[in-house]
């Protein structure tokens, strides 16, 4: 999708030679234009919804409510989260935390004696009698990094897990914790100015039934607070868009599209949402260039294209 | 909670103890109240939106709080010993009594409650009836002459066994009765309070039963009401199925009634919804059925004699 963006852009811009953009520019407003665009997917989701409340929506085809779900749930990402204490650190592409899981049935935890690259070894564990089966998963923290995995052969002391990890093989001090797979519980988040007060209740306060949370910046204070051993907090959240890279090499002294770098980064938003892309490039090039028919004309089309779209 | 196999419900699963789940069924856990209510009332199509879930874990939990105080029927038992000082302390999760019993020679004598009071803080006092304190401030206390005679079977109580003296007030030392001279006393029994049984009163600051001195090494059984929250842990939380769509409703009302912008009728409605469903319940938890009316039908030709 990148490319052809950007040969749409440069075929508009550039029709009377009214300027060239390069490669690095591109990029710079493709990224801009991006977020814009992904920003504006919440406001028309809540658009939606008072419209659908309106009974002014459609069912079937005609939900566009579900569509921009669909559109939002592409930058649904899941991930463990690592913690000191009750503080869990949040990812840092994160743009809205949508739910915080806390896995409730602890099995077994402790620090190993011995590891390989897929074995967890605690000499005088009896991991069995504690409950451990296969499925289980199995958090394992090494040099501030956690590793997650489940567990396909298990004995009293030793863990096999699915998947060759890159926690340190050698180790014989990793701090380990298992938990039952489908035991967990949704944490709520709380405002600070509630926290305080909701935890000295005697009738609301979080417990390991209805844990909740606070958020400062990047990370979150888990209540209640024994919840503190390691992986026991997992989030599913929307992560911002990557930033875009239209990546190339040059060829007779041009840049050519070169899809095959590593650093190449394709647009996320959907197809549809081509036209409306193209035209918010457009106008950061109109006003790059300093050319107000590109900026107007770029200005018109994205008012259109967002009107059809509601 | 889960549906569980016949394994699990009567024998749990061959581990733990093997009656946890033993009647589970009549149950529904506040745990599946909460997250179904979250799940099929509150939502952005939904008459309750942008509410926190613990807003909807304190009404949830307050509607099994008073139904339990009179609604659900549902009593807990404990049996206990009463030594020396004639009293017991109050179950932890105690909230108000429904009947205090002696149980002795297999049979339950329900007590009654003295109406008059058995027991007191003593504050000492000096010669001149000034109270007394100790460095601190604090009135000093002691043994009430209330208390003393109660322990010491001095206090007065009717007496009901047969012969001349049957219904006087007199003391019971050791098992045996000590009577004033009949002199000016009240003629006839005072009906009200006139009980062969050991009387009760309960101290609730304090959270004991004083008992009388007849109560002494006696076996003791208490009804009592709680509230349901099991001590605070939530996941034992759990409340009889025919409560649970009034749960619901009495949530709903809760919530709408105190939130700012909702129409007067919407609340009026949520409420009428709250209140038939309490009815509801309460009939269905009455158990009027057949079976039970024909039960006491049975003994309208009774002859009383």
């Amino acid at each position: 999708m990148i490319n052809s963006v950007r040969q749409s852009v440069l075929a508009i811009a550039n029709k009377h030679q009214q300027g060239y953009i390069t490669p690095a520019d591109f990029n710079l407003y493709a990224k801009q234009a991006q977020l814009d665009i992904f920003e504006d997917y919440f406001y028309r989701y809540n658009q939606w919804i008072v419209r659908q409340n309106q009974r002014a929506s459609g069912s079937g085809y005609a939900d566009i409510l579900k569509n921009l779900e669909e559109v939002i749930d592409n930058f649904s990402e899941e991930k463990d989260l690592e913690n000191v204490g009750n503080k869990y650190t949040l990812p840092s592409d994160y743009y809205l935390i949508n739910k915080l899981i806390v896995k409730t049935n602890l099995l077994a935890s402790g620090t190993t004696t011995s590891t390989t690259a897929v074995t967890l070894v605690k000499t005088g564990a009896t991991f069995v009698t504690d409950g451990v089966v296969v499925g289980d998963q199995v958090c394992v923290i090494d040099d501030s990094v956690l590793y997650v995995a489940n567990i396909t052969v298990i004995t009293e002391d030793t863990i096999i897990t699915d998947s060759t990890h890159q926690w340190n093989s050698n180790s014989s001090n990793l701090v380990f914790a298992i938990y039952k797979s489908n035991k967990f519980k949704e944490s709520e988040r709380l405002s600070h100015t509630k926290a305080t007060m909701l935890n000295a209740s005697n009738i609301t306060a979080p417990n390991i039934t209805f844990p909740a949370y606070t958020q400062s910046g990047n990370t979150v204070d888990v209540f209640p607070v024994t919840l503190t051993n390691v992986g026991q907090i997992k989030t599913q959240y929307i992560r911002k868009p990557k930033d875009p890279n239209w990546t190339y090499q040059i060829v007779a002294g041009d840049p050519l599209y070169n899809i095959g770098d590593p650093s190449h980064q394709d647009l996320e938003i959907p197809l549809t949402d081509e036209p409306l892309i193209i035209s918010k490039i457009l106008k950061y090039v109109g006003i790059s260039i300093r050319e107000a028919d590109v900026y107007k004309s770029a200005q018109d089309s994205e008012i259109k294209e967002q009107q059809k779209q509601g | 909670m889960a549906y569980l196999t016949g394994y699990q419900y009567y024998e749990n699963g061959g581990s733990g103890q093997e009656d946890a789940n033993w009647g589970s069924y009549q149950y529904t856990t506040l745990e599946d109240i909460v997250n179904n209510f979250m799940l099929m009332y509150v939502g952005n199509d939904k008459l309750v939106n942008n509410v926190e879930r613990y807003n909807v874990i304190f009404h949830a939990k307050r509607a099994i709080q008073e139904l339990n105080y009179d609604a659900m029927k549902e009593t807990k038992i404990v049996e206990l010993t009463v030594c020396d000082n004639l009293r017991i302390v109050l179950p932890s999760d105690f909230v108000n009594w429904v009947r205090i019993s002696l149980y002795k020679d297999g049979t339950l004598f329900p007590l009654t409650e003295n109406i008059q009071t058995n027991y007191a803080k003593s504050y000492l006092q000096d010669n001149d009836c000034r109270v007394l304190f100790d460095e601190d401030g604090d009135i000093l206390t002691g043994t009430s002459f209330l208390d003393g005679d109660r322990l010491d079977g001095l206090s007065k109580t009717p007496y009901l066994g047969s012969g001349r003296m049957k219904g006087n007030l007199g003391y019971n030392i050791d098992g045996k009765w000590v009577f004033d001279y009949s002199v000016g006393t009240r003629f006839g029994l005072n009906t009200e309070t006139a009980n062969v049984n050991p009387t009760f009163k309960i101290d609730k600051k304090s959270g004991v039963v004083n008992f009388d001195s007849q109560m002494a090494d006696q076996t003791v059984v208490i009804e009592y009401v709680s509230d349901g929250m099991e001590s605070g842990s939530d996941v034992s939380v759990s409340v009889n199925k025919m409560f649970e769509e009034y749960i619901y409703a009495y949530i709903k009302y809760a919530i709408l009634s105190s939130k700012f912008n909702v129409q007067d009728y919407v609340i009026r409605r949520a409420q009428k919804a709250k209140s038939a469903l309490l009815r509801n319940a309460r009939i269905r938890i009455s158990n009027i059925h057949p079976g039970r009316l024909l039960m006491n039908l049975r003994s309208q030709n009774k002859w009383l004699k």
